[in-house]
């Protein structure tokens, strides 16, 4: 035993002799070793991962029907490959082992990263695929491309929030990214920007679009209770309220509700008690002119079923007559504009016994379990100026006008560039996914998970609201700022047009841009008026904004009647016709009627045959069975001729984005359709009988 | 002390690097290191093969475990320069980590300027002074006056350092201190060898030693220690 | 089979080619070994012999032949790295990324160029500690010494002006902190500061003045001083020689001589 350890020894001994017994020996082989790691460094070179994938990529593309073709376009660029962009600042070099992103052929091919790319209205070689996919473009290995690393913290974006790319350019919405755009639209209509400020590259700020309430004359309007109520939680009262929830504690609601009614100061006019009238009104006659004034196009009510039905545009309506006192509604119907000179909500030329019926109706729409357990002591002087460092603290005054209290600049986080936001200014809750998208959903969903104490209340959003404002958010990247301007798709801009004079402030008083966009201000809910002018005949307009009719039966939305003076209708009339007039062509160009009645027939001819119009049009109600396009019956005393003529010749000019196709029709064949178009009088008496 | 002496057999005249005229040099000889010029009693080999062999393994030996290293390790690579966003903590590379250790201390002037350029300067003069080079025992001569002084020393330089809150520093200075004082208590005669040692050490034996324990201690705790904001963290818990 | 290639050796040192280029011929000799040393411009700056105790590795750890092959390493790494970097913003950065992931074995020169500096500058320390407790400062060795020390900061600043040039954030926060340091010099502080960084702040003149630094004049001046620093070992006698002595010499020690008389 020994002996063999010692033998063992010994020839252990004498081997390191022979190797390293003399200096030269050992520099012999101490020189073959170091060779011999120095070569394990080209190895490792050739056995690197995108060769793997180059390799595979062959077998796969071998099996294949056009093996040729395939093998010869791979060969042509072999190596690592890479979309070279200076402009941009792009070096992609993901396609040496996603080689078949442009390879048509490879459509059936499901497996990563040989995966076809699907098509986009961009091509690889003019973005490369950082710019949508974020991800390490110079890399060639797997994890350095794909995952945050300490040289590179964007990981690969996950595919459900790939619109956000689309929107570093594109600040105008596109027909591709509805996401996006419903991302977009809901900073604005949740009011995060009232909070936070969103600078745009051109240098201007996204505005806020929820128009939220001034608390100056609160008081006036509801009471302490239900300011309570909802405080708690404003989805009590209204399912849709934009309004978030402070999780504010029972005290604490206590005394913002107690600061709030202490602070407001009462308005004249909103305090004029209801006329003691008559007998109760009648609550069918209340709902029937509920109806008829379309207050379901802005107003939303919940129905039984639990659905809500109705417009977005104003507050929902279910339970308003728990909130608001009858006095403060009753004024409010009569002119909003003496309460809120700002609001969407027109100013409806109500007569009193209709002001009546209105107010029961909308008094009747109560909840009595929401202020059932709503007891409120008076409010004490202490907890009236608790609440005041309440509504301070928490910022109340960033989107409310609250008396005494001025609106705080930047009261949280600016998030132009939240999308770049390094990963090393951010605390992430444990066991998340140290990325930004992660980090920004979580922040949204839960926002009072990352600490008790902060201030962001808890929005009440949908999952997919909330993948669409990570969206939104993601857009605002450090490349969206940085990208030369040229290269980017601006939105237009926002236009402040306020049309002059008397029309002016009863177009303001009818709150007309809340539907109507004009000069590019305004809703998007009925037709843009900015030709308006040229397109309609001065005595249809006249009727129509006394006697709003229906110009397309299929719509549930349609404009409410005002009941204007003859004055204000004839004024209103006047400026629409002269303002609002194209310089494309003379309006008087052509007769409005007296065309020879060959080339009206004519017209019908084409008008049924060669066009086919009557597929979303109505001319002769009993044949016709269009409801695409605006029904045409009265068209000859409703719209212009030479509007009429060039609508037909080019409709996307007149309006852009109208779904009315473009048939390229010769001049004869536009004039002989207007000439007949231009025959069609029918009198709305006689729709009205059929 | 020179080639001169070495044997004549190993050397054939004629085309020998002369020493005779080399300059002149000057040796210190002190009671203790006995001036050895006997030279001539040492063995020579030749520096080709012997020496130039056995440097090139080494290098060859080092070569082979930094090409390991680079092998396997990847050098560190981080997100491009942006000057508008400052890591926390913003590190030196680690062969500074030691000043900026101290910068958290003292004003810059003092541990950025003055620190650094004292080093430098003391580590320049140390072979021109003679205390140096005749590298007596610190107490073995003169003790009435200096260990008193010793004691003053280590005492302002604790006072100094607690002054500043440099807790980090006063443990390597407490540790060589505590083998000063032992130091003191040592004799050349003694029976342990460890203790004749600490006897023998002069002064700068003991500056240096402190010197590179301060040195090490603060640039592992600036590499290793220091989190966000330069408050302490450990290593091991990121 | 090592005979034979000790044979094959042999004769190509016969060769006219060889004997042309090596002037010390054919032959082992001890001659002939001095002859190698001393007729070679590089190898020439050592000693023709050295005492057989200073090859043995606990008098050095052989530090200072470590640190002159990590500077062999870091040149040899540095010029091939040179061809695939361009000092300027942020190219500087884009090349970093294409060494590690498009030039073959790029991103191992880079790991060795790296992992070597930081060694060499460990080693650079390793060895000033090692040379001060053998007491090897000692005259006529004090010069050398101060050499060493200048080598010490010359490694640092190479170092540290080669830290800049990957352009991460590592390196430029690295450079920011490590240059503010200067401001504090009294005086003239920001005026060093702006000298050394080509302006007030760490930017693209920085990464120029920094990379010819690093590739350029802190290594034409480390190998001067390097030179320096091997010749004056054979010009102060060889490697120190004093405090480790063997015991056998020490058992023969003369009387002591009185100090301060100059022995030659």
């Amino acid at each position: 035993m020994q002996s063999s350890s010692q033998s063992k020894k010994d020839s252990l001994s004498s081997l390191w002799q022979t190797l390293f017994g003399h200096p030269v020996r050992a520099f012999g082989v101490v020189s073959l070793l170091l060779l011999l790691f120095l070569a394990i460094a080209p190895a490792k070179n050739h056995f690197s991962e995108w060769r793997h994938y180059q390799k595979q990529y062959l077998a796969l593309i071998r099996s294949r029907g056009d093996a040729v073709t395939l093998e010869r376009r791979f060969h042509d660029h072999d190596g690592i490959q890479q979309i070279w962009l200076p402009q941009l600042g792009v070096v992609d070099r993901c396609t040496s082992c996603h080689a078949g992103l442009k390879e048509a052929g490879l459509a059936d091919v499901s497996s990563q990263p040989f995966r076809k790319h699907p098509v986009i209205p961009h091509t690889l070689d003019q973005y490369g695929c950082v710019m949508c996919h974020r991800g390490q473009g110079p890399a060639t290995t797997v994890e350095e491309a794909h995952r945050s690393t300490l040289a590179w913290e964007q990981p690969i974006l996950p595919a459900r929030y790939v619109q956000s790319s689309c929107g570093q350019c594109h600040r105008a919405p596109l027909t591709g990214t509805p996401q996006l755009n419903l991302g977009r639209n809901l900073l604005g209509r949740y009011g995060c920007v009232h909070c936070h400020t969103i600078k745009l590259p051109d240098g201007s700020a996204i505005k806020p679009t929820d128009d939220p309430p001034s608390l100056e004359h609160v008081a006036d309007k509801t009471t302490r209770e239900w300011i309570y109520a909802w405080l708690k939680d404003p989805q009590a009262y209204a399912v849709t309220a934009t309004m978030p929830n402070f999780k504010l504690s029972d005290p604490d609601a206590r005394d913002v509700s107690a600061f709030l009614t202490a602070s407001s100061t009462p308005l004249a006019g909103d305090t004029a008690p209801v006329p003691q009238d008559q007998k109760a009104p009648d609550p069918t006659a209340g709902a029937s002119l509920y109806g008829e004034s379309f207050c379901a196009s802005c107003h939303a009510v919940q129905n039984a079923a639990g659905n809500v039905v109705g417009g977005d545009v104003g507050p929902e309506l279910t339970r308003v007559g728990t909130k608001v006192k009858p006095e403060w509604l009753r004024a409010w119907l009569r002119n909003p504009r003496v309460y809120d000179s700002g609001t969407a909500m027109p100013h409806y030329r109500l007569s009193d016994p209709q002001l009546s019926l209105l107010t029961a109706f909308l008094g009747n729409k109560t909840d009595s379990d929401l202020l059932a357990n709503v007891h409120l002591d008076a409010a004490t002087p202490e907890q009236i100026a608790h609440g005041k460092l309440l509504v301070t603290e928490y910022g109340c005054a960033s989107c409310h006008a609250i008396n005494g209290i001025k609106k705080p600049d930047n009261f949280a986080p600016e998030l132009t560039r939240v999308g770049s936001k390094p990963l090393t200014q951010i605390v992430f809750l444990p066991g998340m996914t140290h990325a930004i998208p992660d980090y920004i959903a979580a922040k949204i969903r839960q926002p009072r998970s990352f600490g008790s104490a902060l201030k962001m209340p808890q929005f009440s959003l949908a999952p997919a609201q909330i993948d669409a404002l990570t969206t939104a958010l993601l857009s605002l990247t450090d490349r969206a700022h940085d990208l030369p301007l040229a290269l980017t798709v601006p939105a237009k801009p926002a236009s402040n047009y306020q049309p002059a004079g008397k029309a002016g402030t009863l177009m303001s008083d009818l709150a007309c841009f809340s539907c109507h966009a004009i000069n590019g201000r305004g809703g998007d809910m009925a037709p843009d008026l900015t030709w308006e002018g040229s397109s309609v005949q001065r005595p249809w307009l006249l009727a129509f904004l006394k006697n709003p009719g229906t110009l397309r039966p299929a719509l549930i939305r349609r404009m409410p009647r005002f009941n204007l003076s003859d004055d204000d209708a004839k004024e209103l009339t006047d400026y629409i016709m002269t303002a609002y007039q194209t310089p494309a062509f003379d309006r008087d160009s052509m007769p409005s009627g007296g065309y020879p009645p060959a080339q009206v027939e004519q017209g019908k001819q084409l008008f049924y045959s060669k066009y086919a119009c009557q597929g979303c049009h109505i001319v002769d109600t009993k044949v016709d069975k269009g409801y695409v396009g605006p029904t045409l019956t009265q068209v000859g005393s409703r719209l212009n001729a030479a509007w009429v003529y060039h609508w037909l010749k080019e409709p996307q000019t007149m309006r852009a984005g109208t779904i009315e196709p473009n048939r390229n029709m010769t001049d004869e064949d536009a004039r002989a359709l207007t000439a007949f178009l231009m025959t069609q009088k029918g009198s709305s008496k006689q729709e009205a009988k059929k | 002390m020179s080639d001169s002496k070495s044997d004549p057999k190993d050397f054939i005249a004629g085309m020998d690097s002369n020493a005779r005229r080399s300059p002149t040099r000057v040796v210190f000889v002190t009671r203790r290191t006995s001036a050895q010029v006997k030279v001539a009693d040492e063995d020579q080999v030749q520096t080709y093969p012997e020496l130039l062999f056995r440097a090139v393994v080494a290098i060859e030996v080092l070569a082979i475990a930094l090409v390991g290293m680079a092998l396997l390790f990847n050098a560190p690579l981080e997100g491009i320069a942006d000057p508008s966003h400052t890591p926390n903590p913003a590190k030196a590379p680690w062969y500074f980590l030691g000043l900026q250790e101290m910068l958290h201390y003292f004003p810059p002037v003092v541990a950025g300027v003055l620190v650094p350029g004292l080093v430098v300067m003391a580590l320049i003069v140390i072979p021109y002074f003679n205390i140096n080079i005749e590298a007596e025992g610190l107490f073995l001569k003169d003790r009435k006056r200096r260990v008193p002084i010793f004691y003053a020393a280590v005492a302002a330089l604790c006072v100094f350092l607690l002054s500043f809150d440099v807790y980090v520093a006063l443990g390597p200075t407490l540790i060589v201190a505590a083998f000063m004082l032992l130091a003191v208590q040592s004799s050349p005669h003694s029976t342990s060898a460890f203790r004749r040692g600490l006897a023998a050490k002069p002064l700068s034996f003991w500056i240096m030693t402190w010197f590179l324990f301060e040195l090490t201690v603060l640039t592992a705790v600036g590499t290793f220690f220091r989190g966000p904001g330069w408050s302490w963290v450990l290593p091991w818990r990121s | 089979m090592a005979k034979t290639i000790t044979n094959y050796f042999e004769e190509l040192r016969g060769t006219r080619v060889w004997r042309s280029v090596f002037r010390s011929g054919t032959g082992s000799s001890p001659l002939h070994r001095a002859l190698a040393v001393q007729q070679n411009v590089f190898l020439h700056l050592f000693s023709t012999k050295v005492r057989t105790r200073m090859l043995s590795f606990s008098t050095t750890w052989y530090l200072g032949t470590l640190t002159l092959g990590t500077f062999l390493i870091l040149v040899g790494t540095g010029i091939p790295l040179m061809f695939y970097y361009h000092p300027s913003v942020p190219q500087a950065y884009a090349d970093t990324k294409d060494l590690q992931f498009v030039v073959s074995s790029g991103l191992f020169l880079r790991n060795l160029h790296r992992w070597s500096a930081h060694a060499m500058v460990f080693l650079v320390f390793a060895h000033m500690f090692k040379v001060f407790y053998r007491g090897a400062y000692r005259p006529p060795r004090e010069f050398n010494w101060v050499i060493g020390v200048i080598l010490l900061l010359i490694t640092l600043l190479l170092s540290y002006t080669g830290y800049l040039l990957p352009w991460d954030q590592l390196a430029f926060w690295a450079i920011t902190v490590g240059s503010n340091i200067a401001s504090a010099v009294p005086v003239m502080g920001n005026k060093v500061h702006f000298l050394m960084l080509g302006g007030n702040v760490v930017n693209a003149n920085a990464l120029l003045r920094f990379y010819v630094l690093h590739c350029m004049i802190l290594p034409l001046v480390a190998i001067l001083f390097v030179a320096i620093h091997f010749w004056r070992i054979r010009k102060d006698g060889g490697l120190y020689a004093h405090q480790s002595e063997p015991k056998t010499v020490a058992a023969q020690s003369v009387p002591a001589v009185t100090k301060g008389v100059p022995v030659q």
